[in-house]
């Protein structure tokens, strides 16, 4: 059976989470907030009422780390049912990047402080489905610095043509993730942290045994 | 030239140092709600602005607690200026959490680079946005059906009824509406007037996905 997961956003307050828990039904609770959320009272009562919740502890003023964290739990919670993000508790940041990760992951996301609203997110639609195959393929196979010759006969080599790579590399250098630039008279392409921030959601599906 | 929208809450901290780091400010736009802390930080930014000569606009938002009707507004100023030609930025640090979140879909859906700035160390931080566009996922069939419930919202539709008023076959338009229910585009509710019959109604907020 699915195991309906909640991801919640939690700051000192927890009176925030409730209407949440009230309203979107769950399986599993998964509450992502600051240290000091998970030492207040607040969290001491929830603990009290929900045993059996998830605490998952973020620097909850650096989105690239509430960004990261909030990602991976839901990859890992999608994998036995479907996930919702409440988005209402903890700082900006946090809600931020909970909305963040409800966008490129394509998972619901809602406030509920204290009426529910559901912002508008396409259950199951990421942000790799905004790529073109060979975007997605320079995406998976763009490690580090490398020259472009020796990169375009990489992706070359999975079935795409010259002329398709070129262009899927101009592109996701206007969209600022990869940056060619000239060494030693030769092109170098490199990830900008974009690109590293972004990455995960690249990876190829796991395929047959 | 670039034209910088923002959300200001209470404090003009959040939106000045986005003022002072935009290279070829053109203007400066932006949302606070009516509470008398955030107009005293509207007077701020516009004297900071006036001092700087750029010319400002700032926008009183109604509700600054409805996140679809501000994210609607915004949209529509934004895509405004984009028709113009200009480059636009974003800073969504200020305003109350649902401005801020409304600012944030905009620049998801409209691809505007948004930058946060940090409550402690009044850092700007770039916020790692691709855009995305919804509507180009879903095929023209969905997208005509989608269109046509929001723009009639406050009627009722079965699926029946929907297939006959865009002229498709119901089967066709039952796999429309599976796909679009998958997504959660759409609901099926039990129509008020009538609980054996299910009607469609699209999700709240929908219509910003459809651009």
């Amino acid at each position: 059976m699915d195991l309906r997961t909640l991801i919640a956003t939690i700051g000192f307050d927890e009176r925030h989470v409730l209407p949440s828990l009230r309203l979107l039904p769950y399986d599993r609770l998964v509450l992502v907030g600051g240290r000091d959320s998970f030492r207040s009272a607040g969290f001491r009562r929830l603990r009290a009422l929900e045993p059996d919740l998830e605490a998952v502890r973020v620097d909850a003023f650096d989105l690239g780390d509430c960004l990261e964290s909030i990602e991976t739990w839901i990859r890992e919670a999608r994998a036995t049912g479907p996930v919702r993000i409440s988005a209402t508790g903890g700082t900006k940041i946090l809600t931020m990047a909970a909305l963040l990760a409800a966008f490129h992951e394509g998972v619901e996301a809602w406030y509920c402080d204290p009426d529910p609203v559901r912002l508008p997110v396409l259950r199951g639609v990421g942000l790799a489905q905004a790529f073109v195959p060979a975007e997605r393929a320079v995406m998976q196979l763009l490690r580090g610095r490398t020259s472009l010759d020796r990169f375009l006969a990489l992706v070359v080599g999975r079935g795409f043509a010259r002329r398709t790579v070129f262009a899927a590399v101009r592109s996701l250098a206007a969209k600022g993730l990869i940056e060619q630039v000239l060494e030693s008279g030769r092109t170098v392409l490199r990830p900008t942290p974009r690109f590293v921030l972004l990455r995960d959601h690249f990876r190829p599906e796991p395929g047959k045994a | 030239m670039t034209i910088l929208f923002g959300t200001l809450g209470w404090r003009p901290q959040s939106l000045l140092p986005s003022i002072r780091s935009t290279e070829h400010l053109e203007r400066v736009v932006f949302y606070h709600s009516d509470h008398a802390k955030s107009r005293d930080a509207r007077s701020k930014v516009v004297e900071f602005c006036r001092s700087l000569g750029v010319p400002c606009t700032a926008i009183e938002v109604s509700d600054a607690y409805d996140l679809l009707q501000a994210a609607g507004q915004i949209r529509a100023d934004v895509r405004k200026e984009k028709v113009a030609g200009a480059e636009l930025r974003f800073n969504i640090a200020g305003g109350t959490r649902l401005m801020s979140s409304a600012a944030l879909l905009v620049c998801i859906l409209e691809g505007i680079p948004a930058t946060y700035v940090h409550d402690e160390t009044y850092r700007e931080i770039p916020l790692p946005l691709l855009r995305m566009t919804y509507g180009e996922g879903l095929t023209p069939k969905q997208r005509d059906a989608l269109a046509f419930l929001v723009k009639n919202r406050e009627k009722r539709f079965s699926e029946t009824a929907l297939a006959r008023a865009l002229g498709v076959h119901k089967a066709t338009m039952n796999h429309h509406l599976r796909k679009l229910e998958a997504v959660g585009a759409i609901e099926r509710q039990s129509d008020p007037a009538d609980g054996r019959r299910l009607i469609i109604v699209p999700a709240p907020g929908i219509e910003l996905l459809l651009g």
